[in-house]
């Protein structure tokens, strides 16, 4: 499925957010690397794909009914071994069937678990007098409380996303600090590149956070991309 | 009816004639004061007051309507009431079918859209409408129109005709703000002004065209804006990053309120101000936005008086400890500058010319003469950093001791300042730390071209800007 189709058919089904599979596709296309994710109908399959991307693993509901999945008891993290995953599942889908007796379960997504990275977010938005934006900054969950972002205009190109990325504090943290090795600032720029292109190629999008994105010294991931669609 | 003829933008700054319409004869009034400037101003004396209950207004003819100017009128500029506005606006439109000129105008009045009231708003589109089907062009409303040192043109009431000529153009959302600037640099003559134009409610014109038009204008050499917001902000982007590949713009922005109304789904939507948002794209197109006001005026100033900076080694010349200290604080706190290294032969070389208990190179880029001083020490030191090529700019610190007079200093810096030929000159900075006890040393100086300051943290200011422009000009020298 290519991205164009995943929007149209995600404005059909009247979504707000791309769901997260779809997300990951879009993102895969525009070479934003995501967590190995797979969407498995029963317990087997999710212990065969955990197996072949490698513990530790996380495991999510998929239901178009449960937007919250956390509350339900729909999300397991951390979980290291085929034993585990097996019994977190049973556990899970019992939770489920009590706390969300309606909803239509489509599986259970396998994501591998990222290993903590340097904390970024990637984000981008469309303005009404500057058209696309990318932003970027420290990521986690309290960017509104630190504000370390700064902004460019997409598209834009890696020497601007590297200045950019210069101009915040994180900066000092990828450079690597307390004998830590230095990040992949080069991974990081590009995908600062291919999300201004993703948001000029597509003005569906109206804002996107990939938030976190782990940075690591060989590569960057985006381990939580929200996509999220204009109202008509 | 074949499409009208659009008006070159030329015609603000170069008109054949200027009308004032609505010219006033009594004195000490805003009206008779821009017939004054104007014809103060005029190297043709082709300026015509139009008012139909006078014959003579500050010694000029008075003509009783547009149309009765015999000789060709390029300017017009609108002060009648805002009720009467729209009469001019028809006649305006006559003339430019007639004769053929006319072609821009400017809109001193207000009463308009500013007003935020539907009949202003209601005004404004009808007066736009009439003149712009005519293919005039307009300035305004509710502004002061433009000013122009070398062609002698000058609408305003408040932009004084003896303003030095220079490099610096100046567009302005606020006339008030942008006269100010002037006026605070007049006695000491510290900036030199080529245009000037206040913008006011950009109803037809907006910094985009105004932009365009003093990039190609030879004797601009630095653009300096007032502004509070635009509509079209990637637009004022998109042309700014083509400008500054060739002459800096240097802007102060007010109003720095966020989306507001953005319902944000997510973190970015709810993090992005648009003034965080221009403070990006501004770097983005090498735009300088100053943070405030004594940076703006002095970095506008600067940019016109000194060379650009070839990189980002700074060498500190200085009498004085504690205002060094600032100036260092701020000269590197961006992380874009840094203090120039100083090799073995400079230092050897500058102990020759100073005390013993000077302070040469700790730190490394760092000279303190002390306070014993002569005029010769100055220029021998400043000789020996402008010959140096590992040194790309210098801030000179003192407090004048009133053992020197002021016209010795001045010459001395001057001197070291002109000892190498103009290709290899780079910015010198004087922060002159005594405010109006030194007003004729910095007067002096800034007469031969030297900038003057009167505190340490605005030079280092100036300074990263003129770095940071200079980076940008050379990354984007090579695409």
């Amino acid at each position: 499925m290519d991205c164009r189709k995943i929007i149209t058919s995600s404005i059909a089904a009247g979504d707000a957010v791309i769901p997260e599979l779809e997300a990951q596709q879009i993102c895969r296309a525009y070479d934003i690397a995501c967590p190995a994710t797979v969407l498995a109908p029963g317990k087997a399959e999710c212990i065969a794909a955990a197996t072949s991307m490698g513990f530790p693993v996380v495991i999510k509901i998929f239901s178009r009914q449960i937007v919250h999945k956390s509350d339900v008891g729909g999300v397991v993290t951390g979980i290291a071994t085929a034993d585990e995953l097996g019994r977190a599942y049973d556990r899970m889908l019992a939770n489920i069937a009590k706390s969300a007796p309606g909803a239509e379960i489509g599986g259970v997504i396998v994501q591998k678990q990222m290993p903590k990275g340097v904390e970024v977010v990637v984000g981008g938005l469309r303005n009404d007098q500057f058209g696309p934006v990318v932003m970027f900054g420290m990521g986690g969950i309290y960017v509104e409380v630190f504000k370390d972002v700064s902004f460019r205009l997409a598209p834009l190109d890696k020497d601007e996303a590297l200045r950019q990325v210069r101009e915040t504090k994180v900066y000092k943290l990828l450079q690597g600090v307390r004998g830590d090795k230095p990040c992949d600032i080069d991974a990081l720029c590009e995908v600062m590149v291919n999300t201004g292109k993703l948001l000029a190629e597509y003005p569906e999008i109206a804002e996107l956070d990939f938030n976190p994105v782990f940075c690591y010294p060989d590569g960057c991931t985006v381990v939580d991309a929200r996509l999220v669609l204009k109202s008509s | 009816m074949a499409e009208p003829f659009t008006a070159p933008i030329d015609n603000f700054f170069n008109p054949r004639g200027v009308a004032v319409v609505g010219a006033s004869a009594t004195p000490g009034s805003p009206n008779n004061q821009i017939v004054q400037f104007a014809k103060q101003m005029s190297l043709n004396g082709k300026v015509f007051p139009v008012n139909p209950r006078s014959d003579e207004i500050v010694g000029l003819k008075c003509y009783p309507d547009l149309m009765s100017i015999p000789e060709p009128v390029d300017l017009v500029v609108i002060a009648v009431g805002a009720q009467h506005s729209l009469g001019v606006a028809r006649q305006i439109a006559r003339r430019r079918g007639e004769k053929g000129d006319a072609g821009a105008v400017a809109v001193v009045t207000a009463g308009f859209k500013e007003m935020a009231t539907a009949e202003g708003e209601q005004l404004q589109s009808e007066l736009i409408a009439t003149i712009k089907a005519s293919g005039a062009r307009i300035i305004g409303p509710n502004c002061q129109g433009v000013a122009d040192t070398y062609n002698g043109v000058n609408t305003t009431f408040s932009v004084p005709p003896n303003t030095p000529k220079g490099g610096v153009s100046v567009i302005s959302q606020s006339a008030a703000f942008a006269t100010s600037f002037l006026r605070w640099a007049r006695d000491q003559k510290l900036v030199g002004v080529n245009k000037f134009v206040s913008l006011g409610n950009m109803a037809d014109l907006d910094f985009r065209d105004l932009l365009a038009y003093m990039s190609d204008d030879e004797k601009t050499k630095v653009i300096a804006m007032y502004m509070e917001g635009i509509v079209d902000a990637r637009g004022l982007i998109d042309i700014s990053a083509k400008v500054t590949k060739r002459k800096p713009i240097v802007v102060i922005k007010g109003g720095k309120t966020s989306l507001g109304t953005n319902v944000a789904q997510s973190h970015t939507a709810s993090i992005a101000g648009n003034n965080d948002i221009y403070d990006g794209a501004f770097r983005q197109a090498g735009v300088i936005r100053a943070q405030s006001v004594a940076e703006f005026y002095h970095t506008a100033r600067v940019f016109d008086k000194m060379p650009l900076p070839k990189g980002n080694r700074i060498a500190i010349l200085t009498v004085v400890g504690g205002p060094s200290t600032i100036c260092v604080d701020e000269l590197v706190s961006t992380g874009e500058v840094s203090l120039a290294h100083f090799s073995d032969e400079l230092k050897k070389e500058a102990a020759k010319y100073l005390v013993a208990s000077a302070n040469i190179g700790s730190p490394d880029g760092y000279i303190d003469m002390t306070a014993s001083v002569n005029p010769k020490m100055h220029t021998d030191v400043l000789r020996l950093l402008m010959n140096d090529d590992g040194i790309d700019g210098i801030i000179f610190m003192t407090t004048p001791p009133g053992f020197i007079k002021d016209d010795e200093l001045a010459a001395a810096i001057a001197e070291g300042y002109n000892s190498v030929p103009d290709e290899k000159k780079k910015p010198l900075l004087s922060v002159m730390l005594a405010g109006n006890a030194v007003a004729r040393c910095r007067t002096l100086l800034e007469e031969q071209g030297l900038p003057t300051f009167e505190f340490p943290d605005d030079a280092a200011r100036v300074m990263v800007n003129m770095v940071r422009y200079s980076a940008y000009r050379r990354r984007n020298a090579c695409q």
